[in-house]
Order: structure tokens, then sequence, then C-alpha cells
């Protein structure tokens, strides 16, 4: 089973759950099968942009992004891009 | 008992008092992390709907049944692939009449908006919004192209109005399938043609609950007044109004003659008018308008949002308002006198009075 590590405040929204075991065969189907799936796909199924994708350290983005295959030993966790202090 | 939902950049807090008004009691917040651009109590039920946005997690609505302590988000809110538009921000959720259970409508951004027939659980997109034949005309204001006013004939159940920053203020006579433009009269200076049949910059659109077909407007180019349901304005300035620019406009539920409004310098001056916060007031559907001070600070340069205005249902009527400085004033005679009930708060997007059943 992959790990899924949520930040706090998807954390939040799953009910105050930041860890969930999930089996799945990519990243993607491990994110969808979160209860907070809503909040890190857009309506038209895209990742959020500002959200960010690790699997055991390495963003996924260097390896096969959202189709990056999992064998089930994975920590996947997701962290909310640090973008400036505007607000 | 008189609640104040004050919707914050960082949460929602909830002020609570008694009849008087006086002495309010702060919780939260709520919601941390996300951006309040409105929350109501619906009177009906006493759920309370907030419009919450995040920067990295996008635009939802969250609902609460046990007065803030646990929330439900709905779980997919956007809009249709054919439209080619997402969804940007939500920003005003407005409950439906007395009767219409389970009904609420929410204006959001890019000028959309939605209804829910089952309470917030789910939400579609108002097609006769979505798809309006003028929207290659409207424009996005500073804060986007939001759809931040929805007013609610109490008496017509079929007519309804919205307002959209920079499209202008829109009337439906069928319940919300179709939309007219409704801005005769009011200007819109930044255009070539400062009277069009659409794309005013409207800042905020109230309809009078005791004589519904009178509605209220402050605009980016004014303040105005409708005694026909929108389909002539009036202008209402040069009467004692130091500028016709702002934001925030409130009413009083017994006497539709009487508004409120805190106005700005300008669009490049977006700060209260002569260097203090200043309410004023008119008794006489704006003919004339009076300066209220007595309580609030007299060296301030504040801003108060569109949505950071509010008053309650009680007699005289309380009158709210949160400035982007984190300060909530109450004025529990209709504006005779104010109190700073709460300051320090993380800066003030919507204050909604309502009150717990």
């Amino acid at each position: 089973m992959a790990v899924v590590l949520l930040p706090s405040m998807l954390a939040a929204e799953a009910g105050g759950r930041n860890r969930f075991e999930l089996a799945a065969a990519t990243v993607e189907d491990a994110l969808r099968a979160l209860p907070v799936s809503g909040l890190v796909f857009d309506e038209r199924g895209e990742l959020r942009p500002l959200v960010n994708v690790y699997v055991d350290g390495i963003d996924v983005r260097e390896r096969e992004g959202l189709a990056t295959k999992l064998d089930g030993s994975e920590e996947i966790r997701l962290v909310a891009a640090i973008a400036g202090g505007a607000r | 008992m008189p609640v104040v939902l004050v919707g914050t950049r960082k949460g929602l807090f909830v002020l609570e008092s008694d009849e008087e008004r006086r002495e309010w009691r702060l919780e939260g917040p709520q919601l941390p992390g996300w951006s309040i651009f409105h929350a109501v109590v619906d009177p009906r039920d006493d759920t309370i709907y907030a419009a919450s946005n995040n920067e990295v997690f996008g635009a939802t609505v969250h609902r609460s049944h046990d007065r803030g302590r646990s929330w439900a988000r709905t779980e997919q809110l956007g809009l249709p692939e054919e439209s080619g538009l997402k969804l940007e921000k939500t920003w005003h959720v407005e409950p439906g009449r007395d009767g219409e259970d389970g009904r609420l409508w929410l204006g959001a951004a890019p000028g959309v908006l939605f209804r829910t027939d089952d309470g917030g659980e789910t939400w579609d997109a108002v097609e006769g919004v979505l798809g309006h034949e003028t929207r290659d005309r409207w424009n996005p204001g500073a804060g986007g192209m939001c759809c931040h006013s929805i007013a609610l004939d109490p008496d017509e159940p079929e007519r309804m109005y919205i307002g959209i920053s920079a499209a202008g203020v829109f009337r439906s006579e069928d319940g919300g399938e179709s939309w007219t433009p409704a801005n005769q009269g009011t200007a819109a200076d930044f255009l070539p043609d400062p009277f069009p049949d659409l794309g005013q910059c409207v800042h905020k659109l109230l309809l009078h609950p005791g004589r519904p077909d009178r509605l209220w407007q402050q605009n980016h180019c004014g303040v105005y007044r409708s005694d026909d349901c929108g389909e002539s304005w009036e202008r209402l300035e040069g009467n004692g109004l130091p500028s016709g620019f702002g934001f925030p406009l409130a009413l009083d539920h017994r006497d539709p003659d009487t508004a409120f409004v805190v106005p700005e310098g300008g669009g490049d001056d977006r700060v209260t008018c002569d260097g203090r916060l200043g309410v004023y007031r008119t008794h006489d559907g704006g003919s004339s308008w009076q300066l209220l001070t007595e309580g609030l600070p007299q060296r301030a340069w504040s801003v108060v949002l569109r949505e950071g205005f509010s008053s309650d249902r009680l007699d005289p009527p309380g009158i709210y308002l949160g400035t982007q400085s984190g300060s909530v004033f109450v004025s529990p005679d209709a504006g005779e006198t104010w109190l700073e009930v709460v300051d320090q708060l993380p800066p003030i997007l919507s204050v909604e009075a309502g009150e717990w059943r």
C-alpha cells in the first residue's frame, strides 16, 4: 500500500487525517482516491498548478508525472507550493 | 441571538451578542487557511454557508449545520467543459426564499452564477448567465470578473437580480433562466460610451425587502437608486457625499429611503475619504447624505470591501462594518454611534449580520 501524506489544510478537509494508505497503480490513481481529490484536481481533472507531488522525495515532474507507477511501497507527499508572500 | 459572520483572508470568525448588541463574544477562526469572501447564516435553518477560496486548493463552498463546530465542503464545484471557462473564485452565497427548501444561489468568478437545490451538496452553473449573449463584452474589474451581488424579490418568486463587475446589473423574470441588462442611467466613465447598455462596474447591489421594486447600487461611477426594478437608475451625487466611488452599501429594513455607504477617494485612491473612517447615511432616498462619525476613528485611511458592510433586521437595525485593518465596528442604533468590538483580526473581506433561531 502506498502512503499519501497531506499538508495540514488538506488534512483538515479530510476529517483531520493526514495519512492515507491506498492501493493504487499510479500516482494519479492514489490522488483521485483521496477524499480531498476535488481540492487537488480542478473541474477538468487537472492537477492544480500550485500543488506539488513528491514520490519518495522526488518531484513527480522529474519522473513520469501523475502516470508514475507505484509498486505499493512508496510515500507520496503533497506539498502546497511556496509562492511569494503577498497573502 | 444576533450573530455576525466575519470572513477574513485567514478564516472565518463568529461574533455573538444579545439584542442590545453592545457586548460581543468572538469565536474562531474557523476554516483556517481559507479566505472567506462571504459567509451567511441561512435564516431558514441556521446553516452557515461560506464562499471560501485558497490560492493553492481553489474555490469552494463550505457549510456547517452546527454553528461552525464542524464543516462540510462541496466536493465538485466547477464549470462545464464546453463553456471553456474554469471556476476562479466563489464570492457570495444567497439563501433562497422561505419555502424554497434547499435552494441557494452562489455568485462566482468569472461572472457566473450557480444554483443548488440540495442545500449546497451540489451546485449547477446557471446557463442563462454562463452562456449570456453579451458575455464577450464583459470585462473583469480589479477583483476579477466577479458575480458578487444576488438579490431575490421576496414577493415575485420569478424575479431576481445579479451584479457582476464589470458587466453590470442583470434582472431575471423567469427564476434565473434568462437575464436582461438593467443599467440604464448608470455610468461607465471608463468606456468610450459612458452610458452603455452593459459593462458598468457595479460594486454592490441591494434590494429593499419592504419595497422590492427599489434597488440601491454602489457603483465604480456613483451611487444610484432605482424605483422601477432596475429599468432606470438615478445618480445620487452632489448632495453631501465626498465621492461617488466606493464599495460597501447597507440598507435599513424598516425604511426604503435610508441607505448607508462608505465612500473612498476614487479608483486611484482606494481609502476612505478625508483621512477618516466615515459612514454616510441618507434618510431621503439619496437626496442628501449625513456623515456619521461618533465612535469611528477620525484619523484613518481605511478600506471596507464590498462585502464588508451589513445590517441586521432588528429595531433599530444594527449596522456592521469590517476593515482591511482587521477591526469590526458595530452601530447598535442605525448608525448614530459606533463601537469597535474587535480589532487585530486578519484583513476582513466580509461581514454579514444574521440571527441564530
